[in-house]
């Protein structure tokens, strides 16, 4: 019994706890925070940004886990099957939870199946066109599409990009922008800025951040931002200056959620901490660089603000049968 | 074994494999939408050609088969008693499922602890105590550089965490 | 500002102890971080990533450098010592590495694969420093119709990494085709063959099915018989590599700086087609072709310069149009972000001083890759001497742990296992596990590229020939089918005829 003594010997050195599940002494150990996107990307980015001030909020460390795939549906899955007691919470984003259930039928979860304790970072939706691309605002490319002809570029079926650029279509009254103009999805939002660049598609919607390098460097021309404020850095007209008050609900977001059975104390004690964590000063200054606004949702404000979302897509994912049953 | 053999087994396999593939697997379990405008944008035309291909593979392979000559003598065997073999390759079978088994209930470092020394006594190990020690102090190091060095969230299990 | 301005701008950026101390430990943790199978060099930046938030923008950035480039080197290590490539781009190493490691020479085959790394970096940094513009007006011209007759192209590959049968070669490309259809699909996002389960929906992570691939056949093979290795106790074995050997690799390592750095500057291809790429251009030019996959020093020469090729040449793209080559390059734009910088042309303009401080930077890093990657040989060369007995459940449990920490999911380490039963029987069947691997990466390419390029034609071939570029494709993979046909029958005959003779 050699091998269960050194096992024990390795415990003791390491040092255990029992397990407990005690929502009011919450938390007790270290939070897993599951990011369903790679890093690099605008989630990881935000995620690990805020891991600082709300790490030393919550007094705990967080343990970071990337876990990708299917467009963030991998991850989302992993922490809807976790247990609900606060120890493995998800940074949902606008992609995996609203634009993925209202594209989706074959998701394997739906948005009942979290509950939302914050959301603390919104990221205006830009649409963009080559520089030399002869297309100056959001008219010429409707006439454009009009015509016939015209690609967009997404980061891949069900994202945030391909259903922006329909919706917008939609908006400055393309009939039918399935047929009007051809969706040409790639692997990710790297790709989908490379293929508007190399003229494989002529215009893409997406955050505003994603853009940004490109905007700046002369590469991409904005035509479009769909909050109501300008975007620093963007010289195009918001979606309030071209009168389509309903692209406003076209924004991307990032949040905090943990399985369906969370308890209310936990809940709770997330936004409290968020509260704390989003008055960093340095977390501040760094996402507004990076374009994004920060703005903090208390748990119930959260979930209407992504029902309400969730229920604008729906409609128009309905009206126009894009859902994808297979 | 023989390269003869080997080609027949392999050219009557792919052959099979292309022939599930067309009737049964594609069908059931790649899902298309109705309104596809051009067969070859279909999700269906890259499994399907890839499954025609693989049948033409196999042909291939019987075709050279046949025109290879026969195998004079029995191939030797590699092993002494291919019995015990296909049972040592069992159980390493059973450890496997048991290990995607325990992972998340054990937790990562007691299961790999239980799995080297299964595989070790397994593979009939010539240094039976350099194995038992380094299957308890290789798990337990690798978790601390995952979880405290590298800031990976290894599955600790219900019963014992590590802290 | 002149040149020279430049240069002294970038040169008062970096001529600090930071640039240089952050320069040399990030290529010690690459290295290291390369050498554990699972880890690999993605996942050693990323983990670096979180770190350089506080740094100055060019102490972090260098530091994100020095890690990438020692993992691409680091990963040859275990590739050579236990046939576990430690990152996808040291695949085509494993080929001719473990055999000179079976053989004792796995202290010559560790020593090329760092001379050639080296050279090929040296290569590849100053590709980037003087061609850098002008690749990535390239690059841009690639748009899917392009992509797909390279990638044909780059299909033929597996013709040179067949081994002694071609239609084996080719039913372990198809396995691999076959098996990249799984998860969603691209256009519709429609289910294939994912049973509805969310862990498939994202396809089989390639690192699991590498790692299944390769290291755990050798795990099985053990247990069917775990007498075959007895009395064939590995020595190290003093010889390092000489530098006769080196210049009789020269050529090949020069060619395969180049693949990588042409690879490398196309965005969307990465280091493992281009290991390949110039590990069967050097077996096709060699002499010695018949010895190519049974321990050939050449072979491991060729590998490693096609991928730390590309090391450098995957930030032409980044630096010149702000567009991500690869998955590791795609985490350092994050570095870049996170400090407000954008790449792109304009940082040529308004961040010059960081341009050439980059520059500079990664000259050193060659040096430091050579000075650390030396160390490490000499640590590491003595996991081919711990018995087998132990190394090979050590090896097993490492794969657990590397391939749960890639995307913290532990259904990965079950595709592990089960493409460990499946490179088993190929290994009993002799079917090459090579050709499988490459079909497994390139052919989700050639699909999308493919169907992009129907979509943007509205489904009419005619895109497919649309330009130079993909005549020059067309005509080169033209070329190769119709060689590699030729040999194919003349081999078959040869066979024939030597059965003949001895049945006679």
């Amino acid at each position: 019994m050699k091998k269960l003594k050194l096992a024990m010997l390795g415990a003791a050195v390491l040092g255990f706890t029992a397990t407990t599940a005690l929502a009011d002494d919450y938390p007790q150990r270290p939070i897993n925070m599951v990011i369903p996107y790679g890093a690099g990307g605008a989630t990881d980015i935000s995620a690990r940004t805020i891991a600082e001030p709300l790490g030393n909020a919550v007094g705990k460390p967080l343990i970071m886990a990337n876990v990708t795939g299917a467009g963030g549906a991998t991850g989302s899955v992993a922490v809807q099957n976790a247990k609900g007691d606060g120890y493995t919470m998800l940074f949902a984003r606008v992609g995996s939870h609203s634009v993925n259930p209202a594209m989706k039928a074959t998701l394997p979860y739906t948005l009942d199946d979290f509950r939302f304790v914050t959301v603390y970072e919104i990221n205006p939706v830009a649409c963009a066109v080559r520089v030399d691309s002869g297309i100056d605002s959001m008219e010429d490319l409707v006439a454009k599409v009009n015509e016939g002809g015209v690609s967009y570029s997404s980061s891949g079926v069900g994202s945030l990009l391909h259903l922006a650029a329909v919706m917008v279509l939609k908006e400055f009254g393309v009939e039918n922008p399935l047929e009007k103009a051809t969706h040409i999805p790639q692997k990710g939002g790297g790709a989908a800025a490379t293929a508007v660049l190399n003229g494989t598609a002529a215009f893409l919607c997406t955050n505003s951040s994603a853009l940004a390098s490109f905007v700046s460097n002369g590469q991409l021309k904005p035509i479009l931002v769909t909050t109501a404020e300008p975007v620093a850095g963007f010289d195009a007209p918001t979606a309030a200056d071209l009168g389509k008050p309903a692209l406003h609900q076209l924004v991307g977001w990032t949040g905090i959620a943990g399985p369906d059975d969370l308890p209310d104390e936990v809940a709770k004690k997330w936004g409290d901490w968020m509260a704390t964590a989003t008055q960093d000063e340095k977390f501040r200054s760094t996402m507004e660089a990076r374009g994004s606004i920060i703005e903090l949702m208390n748990p119930e404000d959260a979930n209407v603000f992504i029902q309400g979302q969730y229920n604008t897509f729906r409609k128009l994912v309905d009206e126009l049968g894009m859902r994808i049953e297979g | 074994m023989h390269n003869r053999t080997i080609q027949i087994q392999l050219g009557v396999g792919a052959l099979l494999a292309s022939g599930f593939l067309l009737l049964v697997a594609i069908p059931s379990w790649v899902s298309s939408p109705s309104n596809v405008p051009n067969i070859i944008l279909s999700p269906l035309f890259w499994p399907n050609t890839l499954a025609g291909l693989t049948g033409l593979v196999g042909l291939g392979l019987l075709l050279t088969s046949i025109r290879s000559p026969k195998p004079l003598e029995q191939a030797p065997s590699d092993v002494d008693n291919r019995a015990a073999a296909y049972v040592r390759l069992f159980a390493m079978a059973v450890i496997m499922g048991l290990t995607m088994f325990a992972l998340p209930r054990l937790g990562m470092v007691w299961t790999s602890m239980l799995a080297f020394a299964s595989v070790a006594f397994l593979i009939r190990t010539s240094h039976p105590v350099a194995a038992l020690i380094s299957a308890v102090v290789m798990p337990l190091v690798l978790y601390i550089f995952f979880a405290h060095v590298a800031g990976v969230a290894i599955p600790q299990g219900v019963f014992v965490r590590l802290s | 500002m002149s040149f020279v301005d430049s240069l002294l701008a970038g040169l008062s950026l970096v001529g600090n102890f930071e640039s240089f101390l952050a320069l040399a430990i990030g290529v010690a943790i690459g290295v290291i971080g390369g050498a554990i199978p699972g880890l690999s060099a993605t996942m050693a930046v990323a983990l670096t990533l979180p770190f350089t938030f506080t740094m100055q923008p060019i102490t972090g950035i260098l530091l994100l450098l020095g890690v990438y480039k020692g993992g691409i080197f680091g990963g040859s290590i275990p590739a050579i010592l236990i046939k576990t490539p430690g990152t996808p781009a040291s695949s085509a190493t494993v080929l001719d590495g473990y055999p000179l490691a079976e053989k004792g020479q796995a202290g010559k085959a560790l020593g090329m694969a760092l001379w050639a790394s080296c050279t090929a970096d040296v290569i590849s940094n100053l590709s980037l420093i003087l061609f850098a513009g002008w690749l990535a007006s390239f690059a841009l011209s690639f748009g899917p119709p392009e992509f797909f007759t390279l990638i044909l192209f780059s299909l033929t590959i597996i013709a040179g990494v067949s081994g002694e049968s071609l239609l084996r070669g080719a039913l372990s490309a198809m396995l691999g085709l076959l098996l990249a259809t799984i998860g969603l699909d691209l256009v519709y996002g429609t289910n294939r063959f994912t049973f509805g389960d969310p862990n498939m929906m994202g396809g089989l992570n390639f690192i699991a099915v590498l790692i299944g691939l390769f290291a755990i056949p050798e795990i099985l093979a053990m247990v069917w018989n775990p007498r075959s290795h007895e009395g064939t106790t590995r020595i190290i074995g003093k010889n390092w590599v000489t530098f006769s050997e080196y210049k009789k690799s020269f050529k090949s390592i020069v060619r395969g700086s180049f693949i990588g750095v042409f690879l490398g500057s196309i965005p969307g291809i990465g280091a493992a087609p281009s290991a390949f790429l110039s590990y069967s251009e050097a077996r096709r030019t060699s002499k010695n072709k018949e010895n190519f996959g049974k321990g050939e020093i050449e072979g491991v020469a060729a590998a490693e310069a096609g991928n730390n090729g590309v090391a450098g040449a995957t930030l032409i793209p980044l630096l010149a149009l702000g567009v991500p080559g690869d998955v590791i390059t795609a985490i350092i734009i994050g570095a870049f972000m996170i400090h407000g910088l954008q790449p792109g042309p304009m940082m040529f303009v308004l961040n010059v001083d960081i341009i050439y401080g980059l520059f500079i930077g990664l000259i050193v890093s060659s040096v430091f890759l050579f000075l650390l990657g030396s160390v490490a040989i000499r640590g590491f060369k003595y996991v081919a001497d711990i018995p087998r007995g132990v190394l090979f459940p050590a090896v097993l449990i490492l794969c657990v742990y590397g391939v749960f920490a890639v995307n913290n999911n532990i259904f990965d380490v079950g595709v592990m296992f089960a493409m460990g039963w499946v490179g088993f029987a190929m290994l009993r069947y002799r079917i090459p596990a090579a050709p499988f691997l490459i079909a497994f990466i390139l052919g989700p390419l050639l699909e999308d590229n493919f169907r992009q390029a129907m979509l943007m034609s509205g489904s009419s071939p005619a895109i497919l020939f649309r330009g130079p570029i993909t005549w020059f494709f067309w005509a080169v993979t033209a070329i190769t089918v119709v060689a590699i046909v030729h040999t194919g029958i003349r081999a078959t005959r040869k066979g024939l005829d030597q059965h003949k003779e001895n049945e006679e």
